[in-house]
């Protein structure tokens, strides 16, 4: 699934000049596969690029198309399967269920597409060290270890797109670098992109492409 | 696991006081609905009148006997009843202008003969078989329904004599027949019962068998209509008492009794059955509150559940389901504490002398059946319009 942008400008941001760089005005095309760096400094607006992107503001002018499809004019059904089988989310505020289990979390995400067993769940837990947290709830880890968990959640599914919204806010770089690492494996097996918004930080990864806000 | 989100870490306060409110609704329901049925059935089956119907006449006073009052009744006065608002149907009475007696005609009885009054009434105000009460000039015998009391009194006769009395079973196999008469000839008909009435005083024949009397056996004494056949409305028995009273007519006491009870228990049965639906709506709205309450909680969960991927249809489904058990828990133990109340009220009306049917009115369970049904409709849509709006 490609992802089109025709002169894209949220309303909040329309009274604001852009640059020529910013995505903000301009069209452009993410072509599946692409591993695309979103950088801006806070308040330009790249949570409102993730939660558009995700269909959970509507608020813009210009168009948003998956392929051929408008997605202002996707239907709440369809966003279900979109989420489901090709776009997937880390969200800036993580959005876990802090009364669950890392377990219960992980699987509420895997038993809608059954992509992963428990063991290979726990095998990514393992990749970014919080393995012990299996059976802990989310609400009293801390955030570093939230996010992993959440990265974790967001590769429980087939995705042509990953988006993360400053996943690694909260962690040192080796959790950075470890995290980065399972995310490009996983993305590389299923012939997947991911946009990843940051400060400026590229963490050291060759990404395919770089936006700007 | 999305029940486990949703409903695990929920305040059950207000669930638990709506489901009592329920519960009772729908128990005060399902017996006053099924109570009101049996009240109307009662006595249903027993007579051979239909529902709510009889007999009326004038008051006989000294003045009738003077001859200064006439107890029969003219078209026109048969005409404002009929436009009375609680009259349903009205039919006058025919008697017989001809003489006819009565007499045993086999030898398991004794001789016995008696001058008897005849009454024919139209067959839309009773029970009995049109096929059975059918006659025609030639027939084999004539079907008649003869009142208790001339039972009785037959009995009271055998007794005397000494010979066993008969039961209404026995008295349908024992052989009659009817002497038709006036001053120039006779005629004699074998007659059968085919049932008895505690309702009319007179020997009730198919109009067909009083058409022919009072055409072939002609009298001096022409035939007058002294009698009324009245079905009263549902529910307008003291309309139609006081006006008896105004117009000093009569009409016989314990089917007015059986009507004026079955009248205030309907009326006050109705009453509970309006109780009954308020109160179904009113737990039904704190219940629909408590969804959206529940739902509005849940706003964080609902959000994020769809933000994994989860269809609306799905999320809209679990809380449906479980809304549904909540509903079946109601209605369930409606029905149990019905039939607990039941067992316990057909006693008491047993003991009272009051028969009433012991099985379960369909019309009762269906109306739990409607109220869990429109329960759950109502719960889908508030269900599906607050996850659809959590997005």
């Amino acid at each position: 699934m490609d992802i089109h942008f025709n002169k894209v400008i949220p309303i909040p941001l329309a009274g604001i000049q852009h640059s020529d760089k910013s995505i903000w005005g301009n069209s452009f095309s993410l072509k599946k596969g692409e591993k695309v760096m979103l950088n801006a400094s806070s308040g330009k607006g790249k949570t409102t690029f993730t939660h558009t992107l995700a269909g959970i503001r509507k608020d813009f002018n210009g168009s948003i198309r998956f392929d051929q499809v408008e997605i202002n004019s996707i239907p709440p059904e369809d966003w279900a399967i979109i989420r489901r089988l090709q776009m997937s989310f880390v969200f800036q505020d993580l959005q876990l269920f802090p009364q669950l289990t890392v377990e219960e979390n992980l699987q509420l995400k895997n038993q809608l597409t059954d992509t992963f067993t428990s063991s290979e769940l726990f095998q990514m837990l393992e990749a970014l060290e919080i393995e012990d947290k299996w059976d802990v709830p989310c609400g009293i880890l801390s955030m570093g270890q939230q996010q992993r968990v959440a990265i974790v959640r967001a590769l429980s599914q087939p995705f042509d797109w990953l988006l993360m919204d400053e996943p690694f806010s909260h962690l040192d770089e080796a959790n950075t670098q470890r995290s980065l690492a399972l995310i490009n494996r996983r993305a590389n097996q299923i012939n997947a992109g991911f946009i990843l918004t940051t400060l400026g930080e590229n963490h050291s990864f060759d990404f395919d492409r770089e936006l700007n806000l | 696991m999305i029940k486990k989100i949703l409903f695990s870490y929920q305040n059950k306060t207000q669930l638990i006081i709506a489901m009592i409110g329920s519960f009772l609704g729908f128990t005060f329901l399902v017996t006053s609905i099924h109570y009101l049925i049996r009240v109307n059935e009662f006595g249903e089956g027993e007579e051979i009148l239909g529902n709510n119907t009889m007999i009326i006449q004038k008051k006989v006073s000294n003045f009738n006997s003077l001859k200064l009052a006439k107890t029969d009744f003219s078209e026109r006065e048969i005409e404002s009843i009929r436009k009375e608002s609680f009259t349903e149907t009205l039919e006058p009475i025919l008697s017989n202008s001809f003489g006819v007696s009565l007499q045993t005609d086999s030898e398991l009885v004794p001789y016995f003969r008696s001058d008897v009054f005849v009454q024919s009434i139209d067959n839309s105000f009773t029970r009995i078989d049109s096929d059975q009460w059918k006659w025609s000039p030639g027939d084999d015998f004539v079907p008649i329904v003869l009142p208790r009391d001339f039972l009785v009194m037959l009995n009271t006769f055998a007794s005397a004599k000494g010979i066993p009395q008969v039961s209404d079973d026995l008295a349908k196999t024992i052989g009659f027949k009817f002497t038709l008469y006036n001053d120039e000839k006779k005629e004699w008909e074998k007659v059968k019962i085919v049932g008895f009435t505690n309702e009319v005083s007179a020997i009730l024949v198919p109009s067909s068998f009083m058409e022919y009397g009072n055409k072939n056996f002609p009298t001096s004494v022409p035939a007058k209509t002294t009698q009324l056949m009245l079905t009263v409305k549902e529910g307008q028995f003291g309309e139609f008492e006081n006006y008896l009273q105004k117009r000093s007519l009569e009409s016989k006491e314990n089917s007015m009794i059986v009507g004026k009870l079955k009248s205030v228990a309907g009326t006050l049965f109705s009453i509970l059955i309006g109780i009954s639906i308020i109160t179904v709506f009113l737990a039904g709205l704190v219940l629909v509150q408590y969804a959206q309450l529940l739902i509005s909680r849940n706003e964080y969960e609902i959000r994020t559940l769809l933000r994994q991927g989860y269809s609306p249809t799905k999320i809209t489904k679990t809380i449906l389901l479980y809304f549904l058990k909540v509903f079946a828990v109601i209605s369930a133990a409606s029905i149990i504490a019905f039939s607990l109340a039941k067992l316990y009220i057909d006693s008491l009306l047993i003991k009272g002398g009051i028969q009433v049917e012991s099985g379960y009115t369909l019309l009762s369970i269906l109306a739990v059946i409607l109220a869990f049904g429109i329960y759950t409709i109502v719960n889908y849509f508030n269900a599906k319009r607050g996850v659809l709006k959590t997005q």
